[in-house]
Parts: C-alpha cells; structure tokens; sequence
C-alpha cells in the first residue's frame, strides 16, 4: 500500500487513526498491538504472502538476539551475531540479488561456450532492503552491547514492521540513536513510553499533507518529462539534459516526500524520527551530499559497515578502499545491477577525491553558489546512470548530453510532450524549491494560521489532482 | 481555550475531514443505489494479491467524489499548463494526438525485441501462407499514425534534419515486402498528396482517426492495387456518393474525460459522403459472397459503423471497385484478434479471392495481444 | 475529557462500523426482470478463472472471456459444465459497460473476481451477437463455443 494510494489515505488510514486514539493512552500495549496490526495489513496489501517472510525474519532475528543478549560465552554471542546477520543476508541475496547474479553468471556461461541456467523467477518483496537493515542494526547493536534486547516479540516486531517506514524507511534504529542526525528518543523507549500530544500529532498532518503535496504536484509531474526522455531513442542533447534534471528533481521530491510522509504519519501515532533529508541538493561537495541526502541510510553504512572496516582510523590508502566499498555495496543496495555499482563507484570516486585534495575538491575555488551548481550536475550525471536500464542506455543518453547533437527520427516529437507549459512552470518550481533553504522538516516545528491555508490548498489540490492522474509508486519502492 | 483554537488543530480537524469523509459519502452513495458497500469485497473471502489490486482499483475507479472533482480538475490543468491528461498530446493549433501512438514513434522499439505474444514477421506470413493455400491473396495496408502523417502538427522540429519520424515501421514494412507480403504504403499516398497545393487534411484535428478525405483516398489507393495487382476485377455495380456532413468531438479529444475541456472547442465537422448503389438507391451494405474480405480496426469502424454510416473505408473501396466487399471489424484488435474471429468462422473467407488487411501503425508495437500466430483452419 | 473524547470516537467507529455491515446485502438467488427474460440462455455458473489481466484501455472496449462452472441451468441448453463466457468490458460494473457498440448489457456485478457466483443472461455464439474486440485467452484451446453475456448478477451458491 502507497502512502499516495486511495485506499491508504481515504481507507487505511482514517480507520487506523481512528481505531488507535479510540484506544486509551494508557493502554500502550494495546496500541501496540494494533500498530502491529496495521502494519502487517499494510504490508499484505502488496501480496498477502509477504507477511510470512516479515513475520520469519522478525522471529529469527528476535530469538537470535535473545541468544546474543543471554549472556553466553563471546564466541557464542559473536556466532549468534553472524547467523542472524548472515541470515538476513541471505534472504536479501535471495530476494534481490539472486537474479542478478544468475544472469552475470550465464553471461559468462555463454562467453565460455557453456549452457546457461535457467532463469530464476523470484517477486522482489517491497521493503526488504529496509527492514533487513533495520534487523542488522538491531542485532549488531545488542552484540555491542549499544542496546538491550527487545524486551518482547511484540515489540521487535512492531519495530520491524512500523507501517510508516517498512516500505522505504527512513531506516531508524532500535535502542541507539544515530549521533549525527537529529535528535529523536529511541524507538524502543517510544514504544514502552511515549507522548501523545496535540502539537506533535498536528506536525505529523503538516508534513503528511506537505509530503503528500510534494509527491502528487512535484515529483509525479516531472516523472513525466524524465520517462519520456529515458525511453526515447535519439534525444538531443537539450532533451537529454532537460529529462537528466528531471529526474533529480523526481527522484529528491519523490523520495523527500515519502520520508517527510513516513515521519509525519509517525508523530500522528507518537513516534518521532529524525530528518532524512537536509536540502541535499545545496550541497557543496559530495561529502555535504551525503550528510543530507538519505541520512538514515548514510549514517547506517557509517556505523555498520565504514567504521567496522576501519574508517578513516588506517591510513589513506585504507580509507579509500573503505570509501569506495562502502559506496559500491550502497549502490548495491540501491539495486541489482551493474547500473547501481556504478553509480555507487561514481559517489565514492567523488569521496576519495575529495579526501585526497581536501574538501571540497575540484571545485573548491568556485564561490559558494557555484560549488553547489557543480554538485548538483555531477549528482544529476550520477542520477543518469541510476536511472538507466543498463549500462549501455546510461552511455547512450550521457553521450547525448555530452556530444551537441539534435533529435532524431521520432524522437523529434518529443519537444511536445517534455517543453509543454505545464511541465516548464513545474521545472522551474522544482528548481526554486530544491535551492531554497527552508525545510519542510523545519517548517512545520513552527507552524503558524499563516501556513495552515497553506497546507490546506496544497493538499487539496494534491487530493485533486491525485483524482485525475494515473496512480504512480515511489520510486524507492524498487530499492 | 487558547490551546483548543491553535493551528495545529485547526490543521489537524481538517485533515481528518479531508481523509474522513470519502469512504462514508461513497458508503452513502452506494446505499442510495442499493448496493452493496464495495470495501466489504475485502471480507467476503480470503484476498488474493490480484483481488486485493482489483479492489483497489474499483474503489479507485468508483469514487464518486473523485468522479465529480476528476473532469473539473482536468479542465483546470488544460487550461492553465495545457496538459490533456494521460491519453492525449495536444499538439499545434488545436490538434490533439492519441498518446500512446506517439510513444510508438518516440521510443525506440525493435520486432525482435518483443516477442512476448509472437512476431509480426511470422504472424503475417504465416496468415498470407494460410491464405494462399485457399487461393486468396493478402494486401496488407497499415494505417499511418497520425503524428507520422502530420509530425509537424505536433512538435516543430519533427521531419528536419532528425529524417522521418518512423523509421522503425519504415524498416518492418521494408523487411515484409522482402518476404513477398504485397504492402500498400499509405505513409507514401499521404506524402504525395499532402504535397499538393491546398490539400485538405487528411486526418482529424481532434480524433486518432483519418479524415473523411484521408479515408477516401486510402480507399482509392486500395482499389486502384487490387485492381492493378489483376487480384480482382472491376465491378459493374454503379454507386454514387451523396454528402452527409457529421458534427462530433474526435476520440482522443473525448479521452481526456472532461467535458469542461471540449466545450473550449467547435466539434469537428467532417464532410462525410455516403455511398449509394445507384440501381437501388440503397445505402452501401456488405455482402459476405464478395470476393474481397476486408479486415481492421476503428480505422474501418469510423464513418462505416458510426455516423453517417456506409460511408467509411469498406464504402468507398466498394465503390471504387465496382461490387460490394465483405468486412470484419475488430475496434482495437487487428493484429491478433480479428484473425482468431476468421479462425472461430472460416466461413468468412469461402469463396474469397483477396482480403485486405488494415491495422494502425501503432499495433506493429502495441497491438492487443501482440501478433499470435493463429492458424486458419483447413479449407473444406 | 480525554476520556471522553476518546469515547466519542469509539462510538462514531463502531456506528460506521455497523453502518457497513448492515448495507452489506446477502448475494440472493441473482434473479431479476432482464436476467431471466434477455437471451436464449439463462444459467447460474461460478466464474474459475479469468485469464490474465483485464484490459482497461481508454480507446477501446473489449469483451474478455472467461472461465466459467455452470451451477444450474435456468433456460435453453448448455453443453457442457465449464462454459466460456465474453464479458463486455469487464474493468466496469456491468451497469455502467452498455454502449452502442455492444448493444444491451447490464447487472448488478460490480467487480469480477474469481470464485463469485454469477446469474446470466447469455446468447451463443458471441459472434453472431457482438463485432468487436474479444479478448480470447482460451484461444487455441477449446473447440467449445463462446458465450455473450447480456446480463450479469451477482448471486449465491
């Protein structure tokens, strides 16, 4: 189930809201157990079997961290620890990377004259990356000894499947909290105890209604522009840079708004989260980017993977092996495919670069202004690749963007479908609004009788417009 | 006091009005027709992922309030970015394209690539082999596109220094004439005569479909090779042809569901003529004894089937050739569907000599349920 | 007055709540004017299967056909008891399919699903009572004839 869907917003949704404040607040438990509830019916709406592999991989890793919490010897702790990672692992391989592999794999049967496999036909469950990792944090950090075990079940398991993050997070933590990002209590605490007020449920309709907005007038509007040109076959180089930017607007304003929907939906049932996003677009060098975009991922692979491989604690050279591991296995994560390592490979290249020559890097005699200019095209070249069906289809339409040249045969047409009023004024917008400095995140902590006629027509005229154009999925689903 | 009037909770009691009440008025609506509440679809069985999609498109679908904001939005968006909606391309000066159909141009697209449900190359051949072994020759005519005929309706810079805007259906028509598939290439009629000084236009502003003019002179072309081809000769039934305009909005203009939107424009007004046999002064009907079957899509149906009525392409190629043909019409399905009618009722192909088969040039990617293989069944 | 508030809603819940389970009809025997005068055929059948996706496309209508288990046979014949049936557009409730292509189609159906039991109303074979486009996934398959469904009710087993 979307956030953005008719059956969450008019269905789902006001009957959970109504069901979970009719229950009284001391009955925490009993919320509890209904967010459990809503989160497996949420879950099942994409295909009811799924829930059987939230529910076996919720009561793998909670009996795993019984065992690594139970005080058993080192060795045992550590075993339990990379079983149940090694589990989780697994089933994500299975899931997501199977495919990939077995096609890599006959690619080189082929190449050696050998017989190919047969093709593996697996359903890609929605959410998997980010529940797995949100199980890898959990159990790493009560191995650390950085968070107690659940203290039942039924709270793991409302952890693990918290509708409003289950599908594409953002990926908050069980009993630590990340130092960089925002403060926010822990969730575990928040499920034992947590206030209900009428401010915090009011900020989680402001961001809801302004996430909502953002998705539906925004992102849905310039997918447009960005899939018509990705699927032409001969764009010009205009084209190809009108449809590139686009798709970083699409892909900002899409996977914004769904944070910003998850965090609202959250505090509408008590639960707080930090940002996930800082204006990432204003960055001024890759390093800045990834302090603001998807921070609850970035900070993930800081704390479970960077800092485990050593970090920046063994010398150069071994940061920037660190560095470029952790960005091709983020690419990885993103998706199965040559596409993703790539664009993965891309942002770490960036990184190193910039630890080599002190940050920011190549263009750090640019004014301020400028250097987020260069960052944005060099994150939007990067989005190309991300966006592409494989690797020749990125060199296809970089080479447009790079080599001056003009449409072909049909392609030609496509000057009426991307250059309309509509989507111009819709360019622009995005352009203003990416660049400016206020946050929604921010926004909303102060709201005022100025912003609520606001919010109101903007998500009305979502809700409208929602009615008279075709549905369309967050594009992090497919992560 | 202070605390109850706070914008916060202002915000919040409107939300939950906004989210509240489109279930209850849609329970309401559904009660007021006696219906039963569509959601309790959810509870009567055991929902599958497909039931639960289908549902949720029904709910989508039947919302009344979404039904009643979805035409006034639409105008909205019409008007103020000029965008037509899902379906539809608006193009220069009032012409609007059917979406879908310039997806086909635009994007890149390979027969070989989409072999899903079968190849054109086979299915064609293979329906000109089946034919030949009854002795009926087969006249394939695809009709073109409306933004291949008129690109420059559509975007300016199409037809420059980019070549022609379907050179992939330029390759497959070239590729079906190497395997001997006899090709009428309309694509070139209307290059012709679009070149002629103070041609009209040969396609409707607002609709996919040709114009009345187009219509005739793609039937003319048709005549005019079955005939040359000696496949048929020339009949002796005399028709004429008397004026019988129709005034409607065009298909693709209809498609953006909001009537708001075609009250900005005159409907189109088409100078249609109907055919009449002279020796009754009937109007045309087919004749399913006629030696030539003619098969298509919507591209037969308009003018023919719907007003004025015999006045459409099976008309007027009757009229040129002199006798009445027989024609089978599939709205939508000419790749795949209007062969497996044939195969259900081989009846339709006894004693014919030539069928022509019509089918949009869009359907070479699109068509409904691709383009099977569907094996006539043997002659008697 | 939280207590009291939260009582409110409760109570507006649970009004709604048995608001839906009373609108919430029993499926009857399906029997109405136009089911059991239209066509030559009248049958109750449980639809097994409808064979992949219904096309919704907003250019063309289309008849899909669908499996179907003929429960009981009201008037005229049926040869068999799996029966094929074409459902004019199918996405739509059977009271908002008619058009002029397709002639006289109605019901109170409002979704397909398979497992339903249906009351219809049906003419053989659909060719002769309907050119358009029919989508026949059971092509190729069966040498059995298709039916037309005129009028579609939902009804019980």
């Amino acid at each position: 189930m979307a956030f953005s869907s008719h059956v969450f917003l008019f269905y789902f949704l006001p009957v959970l809201l109504a069901l979970y404040h009719a229950l009284p607040a001391r009955r925490l438990a009993a919320r509890n157990v209904l967010l459990l509830i809503a989160g497996y019916v949420f879950y099942g709406w994409i295909c009811p079997w799924l829930t059987a592999l939230l529910l076996g991989m919720t009561v793998a890793n909670y009996a795993l961290s019984r065992v690594i919490a139970g005080g058993c010897t080192r060795g045992g702790r550590l075993a339990a620890t990379a079983g149940a990672i090694a589990l989780d692992l697994a089933v994500l391989g299975l899931f997501k990377y199977a495919a990939f592999l077995e096609s890599n794999l006959n690619s080189l049967l082929r190449l050696s004259g050998g017989d190919a496999l047969p093709i593996l036909r697996i359903v890609f469950p929605v959410g998997i990356s980010f529940y797995t990792f949100k199980a890898v944090s959990y159990v790493v950090d009560v191995y650390r000894d950085r968070s107690p075990p659940a203290r039942s079940l039924l709270d793991f398991a409302c952890y693990v499947s918290f509708f409003p993050q289950l599908l594409s997070g953002p990926i908050q933590r069980y009993g630590t909290i990340d130092a960089k990002g925002e403060t926010a209590p822990v969730f575990a605490d928040q499920l034992a105890h947590r206030e209900h007020t009428r401010s915090a449920f009011s900020r989680g309709v402001a961001l809801f209604m302004l996430g909502f907005a953002k998705k539906i007038l925004l992102a849905d509007g310039v997918a447009r522009v960005a899939d018509a040109v990705f699927a032409a076959a001969s764009p010009g180089t205009m084209d190809a840079w009108f449809g590139a930017l686009a798709y970083s607007f699409q892909l900002y304003f899409d996977f914004s708004a769904y944070s910003e929907m998850a965090i609202g939906l959250g505090l509408m049932f008590g639960f707080e989260c930090a940002r996930n996003f800082d204006a990432p677009y204003r960055a001024e060098s890759f390093g800045d980017f990834w302090r603001r975009w998807h921070i609850s991922l970035s900070s993930w692979l800081r704390d479970y993977l960077y800092i485990p491989l050593g970090g920046s604690r063994s010398g150069k050279g071994r940061t920037y092996l660190n560095l470029m591991i952790v960005f091709l296995l983020c690419g990885l994560w993103h998706g199965a495919g040559w596409t993703f390592i790539v664009w993965g490979a891309w942002h770490g290249l960036w990184l190193v670069v910039e630890r080599f020559f002190g940050r920011p890097a190549l263009h750090a005699f640019l004014p301020a202004p400028l250097r987020t200019l260069a960052t944005f095209l060099l994150v939007t070249i990067g989005w190309v690749v991300f966006r592409a069906t494989d690797l020749a289809d990125a060199g296809r339409i970089l080479a447009v963007m790079f080599i001056p040249q003009p449409a072909r045969g049909g392609s030609a047409l496509l000057s009426a479908v991307i250059y309309t009023r509509g989507h111009l004024i819709l360019m622009a917008l995005c352009a203003v609004l990416t660049f400016q400095p206020v946050q929604g995140y921010d926004w909303t902590r102060r709201l005022g009788w100025a912003g609520i006629p606001v919010l109101v027509v903007l998500f009305a005229l979502a809700l409208m417009t929602m009615f008279a154009q075709s549905f369309r999925s967050f594009l992090y689903f497919q992560f | 006091m202070a605390a109850r009037c706070s914008p916060g909770i202002c915000l919040s009691v409107i939300f939950a009005a906004m989210i509240a009440l489109v279930a209850p008025s849609q329970l309401v609506v559904e009660w007021r027709r006696g219906d039963s509440p569509q959601i309790a679809e959810l509870f009567r069985r055991r929902p599958t992922g497909a039931d639960l999609r289908n549902l949720e498109s029904s709910l989508e679908n039947a919302c009344r309030i979404g039904q009643l904001v979805r035409p006034w939005m639409q105008w909205a968006r019409f008007v103020i970015f000029e965008d037509a909606g899902d379906n539809a391309v608006l193009g220069r000066g009032g012409w609007f394209f059917y979406r879908p159909a310039v997806e086909y141009l635009v994007e890149p697209w390979s027969p070989e690539g989409e072999q899903a449900q079968g190849n054109v190359f086979d299915a064609i051949v293979s329906f000109r082999d089946d034919l030949a072994k009854r002795g009926i020759r087969l006249l394939v005519m695809p009709a073109p596109n409306k933004a291949s005929v008129y690109s420059e309706m559509l975007a300016r810079r199409a037809g420059g220094e980019g070549g022609p805007v379907n050179t992939a259906t330029r390759d497959v028509l070239a590729r079906l004439r190497r395997a001997g598939i006899e090709i009428l290439d309309l694509f070139e009629v209307y290059e012709r005569a679009k070149r002629t000084a103070g041609s009209p236009a040969y396609y409707l502003a607002q609709d996919s479909h040709w114009s009345p003019e187009g219509m005739e002179l793609a039937a003319e072309a048709a005549a005019k090779r079955l005939l040359e081809l000696g496949w048929v000769e020339k009949g002796s039934t005399k028709y004429q042809t008397r004026p019988a305009p129709v005034q409607r909005y065009g298909d693709v203009l209809r498609m953006i569901r909001a009537p708001q939107v075609e009250r900005l424009f005159e409907p189109q007004r088409m100078n249609c003529t109907q055919v009449v046999d002279v020796e009754t002064g009937r109007l045309y009907a087919d004749d399913a004894n006629s030696p030539v079957l003619v098969l298509g899509d919507s591209f037969l149906r308009i003018f023919e089937r719907d007003a004025p009525g015999s006045g459409g392409f099976v008309a007027h190629l009757a009229r040129h050739l002199g006798f009445s043909v027989s024609s089978v019409v599939s709205d939508g399905g000419a790749s795949t569907l209007v062969r497996q009618q044939l195969a259900r009722r081989p009846a339709l192909v006894k004693g014919k000599r030539a069928v022509v088969w019509e089918f949009v040039e869009r359907d070479l990617r699109f068509g409904t349920e691709g383009w099977q293989q569907v094996p006539l069944p043997p002659a008697d | 007055m939280m207590r009291h508030r939260a009582g409110c809603l409760r109570s507006v819940f649970f009004g709604v709540l048995s608001l839906s389970v009373s609108c919430a009809k029993k499926p009857d025997t399906g029997a109405d004017l136009q089911v059991t005068s239209l066509g030559s055929v009248e049958v109750t059948a449980e639809l097994l299967e409808i064979p992949g996706e219904i096309r919704n496309d907003p250019m063309y209508d289309y008849a899909h056909v669908m499996q179907y288990r003929v429960l009981a046979v009201h008037r005229g014949q049926v040869g068999k008891d799996v029966i094929y049936v074409g459902q004019y557009n199918p996405a739509k409730p059977r009271d908002a399919a008619a058009d002029a292509r397709a002639g006289r189609i109605g019901g109170n159906l409002r979704q397909f699903r398979a497992g339903d039991v249906h009351r219809m109303a049906m003419e053989v074979p659909i060719d002769d009572h309907y050119m358009g486009g029919i989508i026949n996934r059971y092509f190729g398959q069966t040498e059995e004839p298709v039916y037309w469904a005129l009028w579609t009710n939902r009804a019980a087993r």
